[in-house]
């Protein structure tokens, strides 16, 4: 039962974080729209490499704590956010054709997800079979 | 320039830095003699370039793109790992993997139609 919740909690934060990484691409659309280099642009610059940076710590920590495979595959949600943050914010039209382009497109990075978490989950596991036979071989000696 | 153009532009920003991905990916394989050379070595320095090149291809790319194309087209990243793996790294493409990359071109085909 708690440890339900804490897979909740855990998905969530990976949820807020991707949520928080998805405004990076905000900032970078607010940057197109400055002149190259003047105080603004390098302002909403700051603010995609800071925002980067939050998120390349905070994935690390996360992944500890979660299923690769669900942490990867999760990361289809950006999509949503790109096109959340495109209505809100720039205005943007949706159409039925983006819909279903957009949904395709997650469908692909899900199944793709999964099968390379369960490439890496298997790699790791050799790595530690290997190490551990390697130690196993230098205690014999 | 076109949209197409524009697209182009961010396309090509993902293809860069799915190589410094490589390169960074190379480095972190290697031994150093120190903590401060783990990080400060050509292989890295160079890959961070990249990446800062491809975050302004995307700025730039964005004048002529709606944000919503964005995340969309970063799904190509997909397909250049997958050839970055499949020449460097002895992945293998399985049936699911290449089912999933189609997935994603058919998925853009759509979007931007």
């Amino acid at each position: 039962m708690s440890k339900t919740k804490h897979t909740w909690k855990i998905l969530l934060l990976l949820h807020l974080l991707l949520g928080v990484y998805s405004l990076s691409g905000v900032f970078s659309k607010k940057a197109a729209g400055e002149a190259f280099l003047s105080l603004r642009f390098c302002l909403f610059y700051g603010g995609i490499i800071f925002l980067l940076g939050i998120y390349a710590i905070f994935w690390q920590q996360i992944i500890k704590r979660m299923p690769l495979t669900t942490a990867y595959a999760n990361k289809a949600v950006t999509v949503v956010w790109g096109l959340l943050w495109g209505i809100v914010i720039f205005h943007e039209g949706i159409t039925i054709k983006k819909t279903i382009g957009a949904l395709i497109v997650m469908a692909g990075i899900v199944i793709y997800s999964i099968e390379s978490a369960k490439e890496e989950e298997k790699k790791a596991a050799a790595s530690i079979d290997e190490k551990a036979s390697e130690k196993e071989a230098t205690e014999d000696e | 320039m076109s949209s197409l153009g524009y697209a182009a532009v961010l396309v090509f920003g993902v293809f860069i830095s799915s190589i410094s991905q490589v390169i960074l990916k190379k480095a972190a394989d290697k031994k150093y003699t120190s903590v401060i050379r783990e990080y400060l070595n050509a292989r890295v320095i160079i890959a961070y370039s990249i990446f800062v090149l491809a975050t302004f291809m995307s700025i730039y790319a964005y004048k002529g793109l709606p944000l919503s194309f964005g995340p969309i087209l970063e799904a190509t990243g997909y397909i250049f790992i997958t050839i970055w793996g499949l020449l460097f790294f002895n992945e293998k493409l399985n049936a699911k993997k290449a089912l999933a990359l189609l997935l994603i071109i058919g998925g853009i085909v759509i979007f931007s139609i």
